[in-house]
């Protein structure tokens, strides 16, 4: 009988502790926000263009020095989107001295030409390219970014915009013309994967094709719901 | 029969037993243990009357029907978009928990650190010497006698599940909607009954993997993949003499 008195009391003991101790817990976990004492916004994500973009204020007015009407309301219009809905935002327009492109012209920042620079506003941290799981025109196709890119060493220009344009879902638009026909042709992948540069399209199949299994292997379960939503975004 | 009763009556002893009916009676035994001991269930099925299930059909011949319908799988081609189940699916009602076809998936290493994926189509193999026609009670399943097709009579389908005991592909399953076991027939009642050419998933198929037709005329194509002295052609479990008709290659 006393054994089970005491028991009981340590096992109360442990609750109240176990209770202290997740209160003491969540009040240690209040940490402040991101910061915003610099009055800027998160950088910018242009998503809805042709190609994802980022924008950081903090970089060009604490890094580079700019003061705000150097941009607004010449180049830029400070309302949140505005420019977007401009509709003329691409390469071409930035090329032309329009936009970013005012100063991102080689002479006073890197230009917008300069195929090294593209992953600065295209792909940076913020954007990080993953891997791409095509599942038009078939179910599904794995494309590994990290192992060309950092394993093998190339640059996204080497395949952007010219063989893919930067937005996730742009060949998978065109299901008719997104083929093996087409890989074979040079287009897309086959462009390398010819057999000279790397392993012909018509072989190895199965090295991109992971098929519905491997699909549901990547996505399976609530989980893979949820990076799917995140994936058609962008 | 009450057993204390039982226990009443006086031991025949085995004189009155004829040599016929304990030999009967051991044979039953000796089948029924070796089936515990993993046996398979054939050995409950007399051949005599597996050879009466298949109509008398000559075995001696390459291939007996006309048509004799065939598939080919070029196996290496298969990318598993599974769009020959989802026509299949649609086309034979196909409930989520079954299938007639499915893809499998396995991994050959074929260097150091370095495997190949392979996908595997499969389906009933319409067998020559189908088992589950061997062990089917009530003749629900059979061999149709022009097309060579392993058929179901679902209306004598008593749901006893041996044939899928029996089958070496896994190629069938209770369907709970209709009371009985279903199976491909290679879309004969959706398809080819109806002066279509091939099944729901050749139509389907993106890269041509499965190919299907009559492998007893010597102009189609099953045949001609088929009979290529340069080319290996197997089947799936050959140890179990069942004669499938469905072929895999890499080509």
């Amino acid at each position: 009988m006393k054994l089970k008195n005491k028991t009981i009391c340590m096992l109360g003991a442990a609750a109240l502790a176990g209770l202290l101790f997740s209160v003491g817990g969540q009040a240690g976990s209040l940490q402040p926000g991101p910061e915003t004492d610099n009055g800027y916004q998160e950088p910018l994500v242009f998503s809805h263009g042709p190609a994802g973009v980022m924008f950081s204020h903090k970089a060009h007015v604490e890094g580079a020095g700019l003061e705000c009407d150097d941009c607004h309301p010449k180049i830029f219009k400070m309302e949140n989107g505005s420019t977007e809905a401009k509709g003329d935002v691409n390469m071409a327009s930035l090329d032309k001295g329009k936009y970013c492109g005012a100063c991102h012209n080689g002479d006073v920042a890197f230009s917008t030409k300069n195929p090294e620079y593209c992953v600065t506003c295209h792909g940076s941290p913020m954007q990080k390219p993953k891997t791409i799981v095509f599942t038009e025109p078939v179910k599904a196709v794995l494309f590994d970014h990290k192992m060309h890119t950092e394993e093998m060493g190339f640059e996204c220009s080497a395949c952007h915009p010219k063989l893919f344009r930067m937005k996730v879902g742009d060949a998978e638009s065109q299901p008719d013309k997104f083929v093996m026909k087409a890989l074979y042709a040079g287009k897309y992948c086959g462009a390398c994967h010819n057999g000279d540069n790397a392993f012909a399209s018509d072989t190895k199949c199965t090295t991109c094709h992971i098929g519905v299994l491997g699909y549901d292997r990547l996505f399976s379960g609530k989980k893979g719901a949820k990076k799917k939503e995140e994936h058609s975004e962008h | 029969m009450n057993i204390k009763e039982l226990e009443k009556l006086r031991n025949e002893g085995t004189d009155s037993v004829s040599s016929r009916e304990r030999r009967t009676f051991l044979r039953a035994g000796l089948a029924i243990t070796g089936l515990f001991l993993g046996g398979t269930v054939m050995s409950l099925t007399p051949v005599k009357k597996a050879r009466a299930a298949l109509g008398g059909m000559d075995l001696e011949k390459k291939y007996p029907y006309k048509p004799h319908y065939s598939m080919v799988i070029r196996q290496n081609h298969c990318v598993d978009c599974e769009r020959c189940k989802e026509a299949c699916v649609k086309t034979n009602h196909v409930p989520s928990y079954g299938y007639r076809t499915t893809i499998f998936e396995r991994y050959k290493i074929i260097g150091p650190a370095e495997t190949e994926r392979i996908f595997m189509p499969v389906l009933c193999n319409h067998c020559n010497r189908p088992p589950c026609v061997r062990v089917c009670p009530t003749h629900a399943t059979y061999k149709d006698k022009k097309t060579g097709i392993v058929m179901m009579d679902i209306k004598k389908c008593i749901g006893c599940k041996t044939c899928m005991a029996a089958c070496p592909y896994d190629a069938r399953y209770f369907n709970e909607e209709i009371r009985a076991i279903d199976k491909c027939n290679f879309c004969y009642d959706t398809r080819l009954s109806k002066g279509m050419k091939d099944t729901a998933c050749v139509a389907a198929c993106p890269a041509h993997v499965r190919v299907f037709g009559d492998i007893s005329d010597p102009d189609s194509e099953v045949y001609k993949l088929v009979h290529q002295p340069d080319k290996v052609v197997w089947v799936l479990r050959p140890e179990t003499g069942t004669l499938p008709n469905v072929f895999y290659m890499n080509d």
